[in-house]
């Protein structure tokens, strides 16, 4: 099968580096693509060799990996002719990892994600009010307007992984480019805070919208200020879901909205 | 001497040029072909219009473009959908491969090519474009300039033929051909960003105010949107 080639599909089969715990680290990432649509429902995933090849994992590994993904219901596997692995895109599932890994994680590891997000994005904001054109941040302002109407919380988070993207971009720069995709692959194993807050969104928007103002009056020390903070508010955020699950008392109902 | 500087930029806006020229011989190859296909079987919705062995073009000796090809006009009335027929070599010169972006809206990594200068420039205008340096973000996700030139068949627009170039690739070529001494310059596109610089007071990438677009002999690069600016010498090793 042909694989598409773009720069965060690449990221998806890009080689892991997690060391131990690795089918986990597989099926994390699989997830992950699924939840920001850079797998979609009923595609076919590469053969299992391909598949280990790219992500550097032993066949062992792949195959536990595709077997604790059929049994959460995120890949089905048909036989003979025209068979293979094929995602299936399940929100409650999708859900249901997310709060998982939440829990996994400690609230040191979410402020290490959010300190490395903090400087990748500041750095491109500051860059991005030197070096973006008219044309560009009238297109980051166009992303800041979707996310703003995006009508279900998954198609929030793809917009908002966008805007940082689109924002790397602007930047001149290939490698904070690269760096952002990365972090989306992360952060998408992450509940997503708007899920459980809907009011969230709107500090989100405002947030993005006043980074792009200070880009267009190419207010660099501005545009690089705002976007630490805002990304340190985030991560608050997520520190915060964090220590709610610590009662045991996980919302289950707002597990079940966070892709809807 | 202020000859001797014209005379330089000349030189200079000459060499970048010959470059730029060079590659839109090859644009000029891959538009041929597609309006030889579309002439002869039209313009199908399932089936590639360039034939593969336009992808040879890019182990043509000397060629600066990594990649190539047709990037469809969609006509969702007609069945026919956002489309690239790109090919596209390694880094490292190895192996041609078709580029095979995201093109589904719903997704993070989205190419939404309609909406890029190099798409729509030559769209809207009906004339070549040079777009870039830009980060080519969920495409080639390279850094690269792109030609691209509008083709036009009895059905209308199909779309554009194009080439990248990646920046890195086009300044080691502009150098080489230069030889050894340059004069410090930037060469600047229409936006008034740095294409490329031989002073240390300006990156590639760079954007400049309007205000801040240094004086200097200026050359115009014919074809293109870009200008050649001779500036001062300045050193930032000499403390």
């Amino acid at each position: 099968m042909q694989l598409l080639s773009g720069d965060a599909r690449r990221a998806v089969f890009a080689p892991l580096d997690d060391g131990a715990l690795r089918s986990e680290a597989v099926v994390r990432r699989v997830g992950s693509a699924i939840a920001l649509g850079l797998l979609a429902d009923g595609e076919q995933l590469p053969t299992e060799t391909d598949l280990a090849t790219m992500l550097k994992v032993s066949t062992v590994t792949l195959r536990e990996a595709l077997a604790e993904l059929r049994k959460l219901g995120l890949v089905e596997t048909r036989r003979g002719r025209g068979g293979g692995s094929f995602v299936r895109a399940r929100d409650d599932v999708l859900a249901e990892l997310a709060e998982a890994r939440l829990v996994e994680l400690g609230t040191t590891d979410l402020r290490e994600l959010g300190d490395v997000h903090a400087a990748v994005a500041a750095a491109a904001a500051r860059l991005a009010a030197v070096r973006a054109s008219r044309t560009e941040i009238a297109r980051l302002r166009d992303i800041v307007d979707r996310l703003a109407s995006a009508g279900s919380v998954t198609g929030q988070r793809r917009i908002d992984g966008r805007y940082y993207i689109e924002l790397a971009a602007c930047a001149q720069s290939v490698r904070l480019t690269m760096q952002e995709m990365d972090l989306h692959l992360e952060l998408g194993q992450l509940p997503w805070p708007p899920a459980h807050s809907p009011g969230l969104l709107d500090v989100i928007v405002a947030g993005h919208r006043a980074v792009v103002d200070a880009i267009e009056h190419r207010d660099a020390a501005s545009a690089r200020a705002l976007t630490e903070a805002h990304i340190e508010t985030r991560t608050l955020w997520s520190v915060e879901l964090r220590l709610q699950r610590l009662g045991g008392a996980a919302p289950a109902a707002g597990s079940r909205r966070e892709v809807s | 001497m202020t000859s001797g500087r014209a005379g330089e930029a000349a030189r200079v806006a000459a060499a970048v040029s010959g470059l730029v020229e060079q590659v839109f011989a090859t644009v000029d190859r891959v538009h041929e072909a597609v309006l030889r296909s579309v002439e002869r079987s039209g313009l199908p919705a399932t089936r590639w219009v360039l034939p593969e062995g336009v992808q040879l073009l890019l182990r043509a000796p000397g060629q600066l473009a990594v990649g190539l090809g047709l990037v469809v006009a969609p006509r969702a009335e007609e069945g026919l959908p956002l489309r690239l027929e790109w090919w596209q070599a390694d880094p490292d010169g190895g192996e041609v491969h078709t580029l095979e972006p995201d093109l589904r809206p719903s997704s993070l990594g989205y190419y939404d090519y309609t909406t890029a200068p190099w798409f729509d420039v030559p769209r809207r205008t009906g004339r070549r474009h040079v777009f870039g340096p830009h980060v080519d973000v969920h495409g080639t996700g390279r850094y690269v300039l792109t030609l691209t030139e509008p083709v036009l068949a009895g059905c209308g627009f199909v779309g554009v033929a194009g080439a990248d170039v990646p920046v890195r690739r086009f300044e080691t070529s502009v150098l080489r051909r230069l030889g050894g001494a340059v004069a410090p310059f930037l060469l600047l596109n229409d936006e008034d960003r740095v294409v490329l610089s031989t002073s240390p007071g300006w990156l590639v990438g760079d954007l400049l105010a309007a205000d801040a677009v240094p004086e200097g002999p200026v050359a115009g690069i014919g074809g293109t949107p870009w200008r050649l600016v001779l500036v001062d010498a300045r050193s930032r090793l000499d403390a």
